[in-house]
């Protein structure tokens, strides 16, 4: 028979819960509920023991439109509402969700995840008390849902005439356009109760441009947990501008030399490398496994002493911001690695209970019906003692990457790659020619190592990245000033 | 009693009846449920059990010549009946399209009967206790190594249904099972290395599904033979693709190929309806009525009946996947919107035999990262896999890129084998491409 943890000793007790009563509103506002159905479906799931146990509400609604050749291809509005059940017992998960929000349906659900657990029961809490947000990083004016699409059809209007208008050679302009309002309502096992309500919207530009008998696309995107008020035609012009600017220098772009060679990566959206190269293998579920490369690498010196990376929920309007995570911690911010030595891992509860250590606000899920991970939120680089000139004239012969389409990591062998767009070769420590399309390829750890300058020209990435992770996506965020990385391989052609 | 096809027909006739009522002229309805239950197991843990029940409806409405599309999980229905209002005032703000229409009763006459053989009895009634004996089949075979650091393995079996109905006559629905084997499993390597390894066998019918022991071995060995992998070369030369990574270029091969990237002209393939766009090797069809395929079906998600389409015969272009709305703007006579199954005829050697025909070269196991322009056709993958040693595997290699551009690549095909791989959609067999660019180590 396998082994099943008894849920006893730590954990179990009926912590000390602080905050205002819930009221009855909010339940019934939100998920047209009450209190006592929260409480029974919380009893029946800590009905044989648990050492975290919690109800996930969440209702999230999600506007869409697609707009082609001038006019609206398709418009979408999508529903999606449930409850997600979770019984942790040491390292182990038992979980269930149902789109039905009734009392019924929520027992049903908590004993199918409760079978996970061979203890005696936890004293369910005698009420839920409202914890309030530690910090707000994404109030908006006017909630989406609030938003007719008479307000946001305007706004497409003029992006796609703003992108035509910038380039006689623009054939094609298709627009995606995302609006999402959702409400998260974590109610746990000690009778904590944690809203929150998450904006998020997205613009992305697709353009096809058709010169000399040769097509090129290319696309840019905006995107922020914000609301219509920030789409202004300043917003605009940056993302069409960037749209096209990127699709038109593909006329001349080609593939630089096969091989291994300097990598300088721009500022901003560079920021994937930090992503892929540490980020991942920093997650703490990889390392409670022992399956990542820096499972045994925590106080180590591994970089440079300017190299300092951050994990930060806290920064306002930031697509991965969060005012808590989905377990209910507050969203905060994780120094991975400080003055070239690695610090922390990021902690969902499961792992911080692991290691003896404080959660890191870092418990993620995509929705209801997915369990809580590690994951990561706005991941960038502090600024460091070079300027971007010095940089790129420090460069014999290699290329400098600018934009990116996307990344991918193994957590154990510690081999990442990403894939550039849009960069240039770099020769004799001058920028010569466009490049394009090419494959990067590294190992974590020697990457790091490999970070021998970074400028002082750090910013955020406007447009938006999503992160997948055992079939799991998630909103996130990143940025990186400009920094040379020695020595990568460089998927180019040779002659 | 569990809601059946019955119920799901009832809600999706309803909602068309309610959208109509609301002032839609045509609307399209389908209801849908799915069971899943997935069990985990790491080293000797059960660390994770999860069971669920999912039900959505999802709704697509004409009116006044304007078109929208709806879905929601709250099907309580005093929220429908607010819901489904909603939606058709919705629609009603949009711009008049002239290419959206319902789908013209003529395309989902005539449906073809073939048994599709889809469900699984042996799926449905497979036990907790089943399920945790066969994580523990697998987990023991997994960790079987001097050097293993942790293997995680799982079971997933899922039933769905779904029902349509429209308001132009159309219904259908659709029953099937699956059912998911397989883990992952890290060894320790040299230096701070830790080479990981997985296998997943997955069918719509347990009995195809392999021995749960021998599923846990191949796991292992995947991660096995990354052992001592070093940075493959910078070269150019043959490059034979494993059957499980072989999918990979023919999903980038063909994702341009519909009526949706032609019309917005981001597709290499534009203009090249009957031309050669592969050397003559290469046949792709389009199989939606294979006996227990993943993507098997009667009809498209438009309600289009199902053929066999031949979008690749001997390396020329003869099909895309046209729908209805891109299909009319572009002038084009639907087909089916997206793709079923996809079938690679023509093999007549195995990987081992087309190994030995190669006798150099790289031989490529997995992919990592990379990307492809889907207008111009340029690609660059990172690749895992091994040198190709006097007609066999050698030494492990990675952290190596491969380069170029796809309609090139897929001209330099030179062989496919006869080996298809069964666990996916995708039933890609061996490749064998000539003269490829790779990027590794400074020669």
């Amino acid at each position: 028979m396998p082994t099943f943890l008894q849920a006893c000793g730590h954990g179990t007790q009926q912590r000390v819960v602080t905050g205002a009563p819930a009221g009855a509103n909010v339940f019934a506002e939100w998920f047209g509920i009450g209190q006592e159905d929260v409480k029974a479906g919380l009893a029946a799931l800590t009905r044989h023991g648990a050492d975290q146990a919690e109800l996930y509400f969440q209702h999230r609604r999600t506007s869409s439109i697609v707009f082609q050749d001038g006019i609206v291809a398709r418009a979408s509005t999508n529903i999606d509402q449930g409850v997600g059940l979770r019984c942790v017992v040491g390292d182990q998960t038992g979980y269930a969700f149902t789109e039905e929000l009734t009392r019924d349906a929520m027992e049903a659900a908590a004993h199918t995840a409760a079978s996970i657990a061979r203890g005696s029961a936890v004293v369910a809490p005698e009420e839920l008390r409202r914890q309030e947000l530690a910090g707000q990083h994404y109030r908006v004016e006017v909630p989406w849902r609030d938003v007719g699409i008479d307000r946001k059809l305007p706004i497409l209007r003029r992006a796609a005439a703003m992108a035509r208008r910038r380039d006689p050679a623009i054939s094609k302009v298709e627009l995606w356009w995302n609006d999402v309002d959702e409400r998260v309502m974590i109610a746990d096992m000690h009778g904590r109760l944690v809203l929150d309500e998450r904006p998020m919207a997205r613009l992305y530009v697709n353009v096809t441009a058709e010169k000399d008998g040769q097509r090129n696309s290319n696309t840019a995107n905006i995107a922020a947990r914000r609301g219509i008020e920030w789409i202004g035609d300043e917003e605009l012009e940056q993302v069409t501008r960037q749209a096209v600017e990127r699709t038109m220098v593909l006329f001349e772009a080609g593939r630089p030399p096969a091989g291994e060679m300097p990598v300088v990566l721009a500022s901003g959206p560079s920021g994937i490398l930090l992503h892929e190269a540490i980020g991942h293998g920093m997650e703490a579920d990889f390392n409670r496994k022992g399956t990542s490369i820096y499972a045994e690498m925590i106080g180590e010196k591994v970089a440079e002493d300017f190299v300092t990376i951050v994990d930060d929920g806290t920064l306002a309007h930031e697509r991965g911001a969060l005012n808590v995570d989905d377990e209910g911690n507050p969203g905060q911010r994780t120094v991975l690695g400080e003055g070239g030595q690695l610090r922390s891992y990021m902690h969902d509860a499961i792992s911080a209970r692991h290691y003896g250590v404080a959660p890191t606000g870092s418990g993620r899920r995509q929705s209801f019906r997915h369990v809580v991970m590690p994951r990561m939120r706005c991941t960038f680089m502090e600024d460091g003692p070079h300027s971007r000139e010095e940089i790129i004239a420090a460069v014999g012969n290699g290329i400098l990457a600018e934009t990116f389409t996307n990344g991918q990591v193994q957590i154990g062998a510690g081999d990442y790659t990403f894939y550039i767009k849009n960069g240039w070769l770099i020769e004799g420590g001058r920028l010569t020619r466009p490049i394009k399309d090419i494959n990067i390829i590294g190992n974590g750890p020697e990457t790091l190592r490999r970070i021998t300058m970074a400028a002082d020209d750090g910013r955020l990435d406007t447009g938006g990245w999503t992160c997948g992770k055992n079939g799991q996506t998630v909103p996130v965020s990143q940025g990186i000033p400009t920094v040379l990385v020695s020595q990568l391989t460089v998927g180019g052609e040779n002659a | 009693m569990p809601e059946g096809l019955e119920d799901l027909r009832a809600r999706a006739a309803e909602a068309v009846e309610l959208a109509t009522r609301a002032g839609a002229q045509d609307a399209w309805g389908t209801a849908s449920k799915e069971r899943s239950v997935e069990v985990e197991y790491r080293d000797d843990i059960l660390e994770k059990v999860q069971e669920s029940t999912t039900r959505g409806l999802s709704l697509r409405l004409w009116v006044d010549g304007r078109y929208s599309t709806h879905r929601t999980t709250d099907l309580r229905p005093a929220s429908l009946r607010s819901f489904i209002p909603e939606a058709v005032a919705l629609t009603r703000a949009l711009e008049e399209d002239r290419f959206r229409h319902i789908t013209p009763p003529e395309l989902y006459a005539e449906r073809p009967t073939d048994a599709l053989d889809l469900v699984s009895g042996a799926v449905q009634r497979v036990t907790p206790e089943q399920r945790i004996d066969w994580c523990q089949e697998m987990v023991e075979a997994a960790r079987a190594h001097e050097r293993i650091i942790s293997a995680t393995v799982g079971v997933s079996t899922r039933e769905g249904m779904f029902a349509a109905a429209s308001s132009n006559g159309f219904s259908g629905d659709r029953e099937s099972t699956s059912v998911w084997c397989g883990g992952e499993v890290t060894l320790r390597g040299e230096g701070e290395r830790r080479p990981e390894g997985y296998h997943w066998a997955g069918s719509t019918h347990l009995e195809e599904v392999p021995g749960r022991a021998a599923i846990g071995a191949r796991a292992l060995a995947q991660a096995a033979r990354r052992l001592g992998s070093t940075k493959g070369p910078t070269a150019r030369t043959t490059m034979v693709v494993e059957p499980r990574a072989a999918g990979h270029l023919l999903r980038r091969l063909i994702g341009p190929a519909n009526a949706g990237s032609f019309s917005q002209e981001r597709s290499f393939f534009l203009g090249k309806l009957g031309e050669a766009v592969a050397s003559d090797e290469l046949t792709l069809i389009d199989d939606p009525l294979m006996a227990r395929g993943f993507a098997s079906r009667h009809f498209d998600g438009e309600g289009i009946r199902s053929r066999r389409l031949p979008l690749v015969e001997a390396g020329v272009l003869r099909n895309i996947y046209v729908d209805t709305y891109h299909g009319r703007k572009i002038d084009m006579a639907p087909t089916t919107g997206s793709r079923s199954n996809l079938s690679v005829p023509g093999g007549t050697k195995d990987l081992a035999e087309l190994l030995a025909d190669a006798e150099r070269g790289i031989l490529v196991t997995s992919w990592l990262g990379g990307n492809a322009d889907t207008t111009t056709g340029d690609f660059s993958f990172g690749l895992r896999g091994h040198l190709i040693e006097n007609g066999e595997a050698g030494a492990p290699v990675g952290e190596m890129n491969v380069t170029g551009n796809l309609l090139t690549l897929f001209s330099q095909l030179v062989a496919v084998g006869n080996d298809p791989w069964p666990y996916s959609t995708v039933r890609a067999p061996t490749l064998v491409f000539e003269d490829v660019q790779f990027s590794g180590a400074a020669a």
